[in-house]
């Protein structure tokens, strides 16, 4: 399947210049030969569609109506830019993703900084709190429903038994999206606290024994030590969670649908109506281009980094 | 002195228990409200005061597996999730052993491509994939969706896969060769059995994210592939106070990512951030 170690061990000691010994050629091969269906696999369906898909951003192409597409330039983006739809759904998305992706750090921070000195129950504590971010985000839709509905949820209940009026959160034009960043951030903090309390764990000796030491200096311990040498978690996790939220649209699909009045319409909830509701497949891949160059604005120099430390 | 400090000491682990026995509770409390409601009649529920005790019946559970939707659905979704997880571990360990053992021109080029196809957003895969998938006659059909969940989890499993087989010792390889076994014989004989733990965590971390996967599922079934996700959709517009038949179908597709994430628990944190920590 692959190289023997041990071939290329002698190969390394082997002079160089004189020539590959006999054998190696083969093994090289059957190194591609493994990889060929994975990688023919990832480019089939990754190049293809990417190109089909740019090619049809530059058509008027409606499934519904039987018509053959028409290439049409730049007609699309042209069309998205003058589109107070696309504009109002990338600034739902930002404010989605931005505030959401802080709240879960800041709190998944507090929380592994609370857990990393241990306690007793610690371990089982640390397997409950994981619940929220295995479940479905469809699940979680429904439970987010079920929680805030105005009579029998519990969000209510519990509003009512200390005398604060009954809120219908997801109906509130005002409330809807900063509810669905609640309900992301209820499901995720999770996440990002497991990754930060593992890398803390493995943080050196010195430096959890001088936190262990308590006084004035924690702060100072925190921001001197524990960043510094926690870059590179935080660094994935924010990433993976940023590359997530963007996507957002499991949730909307559940719960608000997009609105009340397009307070909660992000772009992926928008790209799927145009393209899977009204057809307009063109208009839709035009629109997913620019949902993936924001993404790619976004995410890419945290990537590079990632990649550059692994 | 010593005793006041080990006081201190004392005194705070305390506090820091408590305060993280209430935080924990935050997060849990929605998913434990679910569960319970799910065991509880409609009177139960609806009477507009918690119930934390109270005698719970299986009666949600019942309907809502009665030859519903949702069972099809669940037969549905196990098939869907397993083969593409075996698929994603084959496909993924043809790349990641190579990457893991050997430097050759291009495998951090090839991995980083790999990683950045995590970057794209469903909804800008699914709509050339669905055009060509409706193009072949494809779309509808099971097989399009565990095509679109295997090209979900490849990425990942590529990642951790190839982490996971870097932690297997290289004598292994040797001591293999000296017994006279080809590179097949000692990937499959020898190395995949020490990265089994891995391995496996992998596959289930695989299961989990194409057994909660939504969007490629919504888009490419029809009424007879759907997944227990897009199974769901259907309590999206409740009808009076079927909210306890909810939960139940909630924690019915709950339950088993919940028992896959306990199994794969020594590594999840590891898969989950894609092997950066460990």
């Amino acid at each position: 399947m692959t190289t023997s170690i041990t071939e290329s061990r002698v190969s390394r000691k082997a002079a160089r210049p004189s020539g590959a010994p006999g054998g190696r050629r083969p093994k090289k091969l059957g190194r591609y030969f493994a990889m060929s269906p994975g990688l023919l696999f990832l480019a089939a369906l990754s190049l293809y569609p990417t190109l089909y898909s740019l090619v049809v951003s530059f058509t008027r192409w409606n499934l519904s109506s039987g018509e053959a597409a028409r290439f049409v330039g730049v007609d699309n983006f042209v069309g998205l830019l003058t589109d107070g739809l696309f504009w109002n759904s990338v600034r739902v998305t930002l404010v989605f993703v931005f505030f959401s992706v802080l709240i879960e750090l800041a709190l998944s921070f507090g929380l592994a900084l609370l857990f990393f000195r241990g306690f007793p129950g610690d371990k089982l504590l640390r397997a409950l709190i994981m619940m929220p971010m295995l479940c479905a985000p469809v699940v979680v839709g429904l439970l987010a429903r079920f929680s805030l509905e105005p009579t029998y949820g519990i969000v209510n209940q519990l509003m009512r038994s200390i005398g604060l009026p009954t809120t219908e959160f997801l109906g509130n034009v005002d409330l809807a999206l900063p509810t669905l960043i609640a309900i992301d951030v209820w499901q995720w903090t999770p996440f990002l606290f497991l990754i930060l309390l593992a890398a803390m764990q493995g943080l050196p000796e010195e430096v959890i024994e001088a936190s262990k030491i308590d006084g004035a200096s924690w702060p100072r311990i925190i921001w001197h030590q524990f960043l510094p040498l926690l870059r590179y978690p935080i660094l994935v996790g924010v990433l993976l969670r940023l590359i997530d939220s963007f996507r957002v649209y499991d949730i909307v699909y559940m719960t608000t649908r997009g609105g009340p009045v397009d307070a909660t319409s992000t772009m992926s909830w928008q790209i799927y109506n145009v393209g899977f509701r009204a057809f307009n497949i063109s208009y839709a891949a035009a629109f997913s281009w620019l949902l993936l160059l924001l993404v790619l604005l976004a995410a890419n120099s945290l990537m590079r980094r990632m990649v550059a430390r692994s | 002195m010593s005793v006041a400090h080990r006081r201190s000491i004392n005194w705070n682990v305390g506090v820091r228990a408590a305060v993280a026995v209430i935080c924990t509770f935050l997060f849990i409390a929605p998913v434990l409200w679910m569960v319970t409601t799910a065991f509880k009649t409609g009177n139960q529920a609806f009477s507009g005061e918690i119930h934390w005790f109270f005698t719970p019946t299986l009666e949600n559970f019942n309907e809502v597996l009665g030859g519903t939707r949702l069972t099809y659905a669940l037969i549905n979704s196990l098939q869907v999730s397993v083969i593409s997880s075996v698929v994603a571990i084959l496909l993924a360990s043809g790349i990641a052993y190579p990457l893991a053992r050997h430097e050759f021109r291009g495998r951090d080029q090839i991995a980083g491509t790999i990683l950045s196809l995590r970057i794209v957003p469903p909804i800008v895969t699914i709509i050339p994939l669905f055009l060509v998938m409706r193009t072949i006659g494809l779309n509808g059909s099971l097989l399009s969706i565990i095509i679109l969940h295997v090209f979900m989890n490849l990425p990942l499993a590529v990642w951790l896969l190839r982490g996971f087989y870097e932690d297997v010792p290289k004598e292994i390889e040797e001591a293999g060769a000296i017994d006279g076994l080809g590179n097949i014989g000692i990937f499959f004989r020898m190395v995949l059995p020490l990265a089994m733990p891995g391995v496996a965590s992998t596959a289930l971390l695989c299961f989990v994210f194409s057994w909660n996967e939504f969007l490629f599922a919504s888009v490419l079934s029809n009424a007879g592939s759907q997944t227990v996700t897009v199974a769901l959709t259907q309590y999206v517009t409740p009808v009076g106070t079927e909210w306890t038949l909810i939960m139940a179908a909630g924690t019915v597709v709950a339950v088993p990512v919940w028992l896959a994430a306990l199994a794969a628990q020594k590594y999840l944190v590891r898969g989950l951030s894609l092997g950066a920590v460990k």
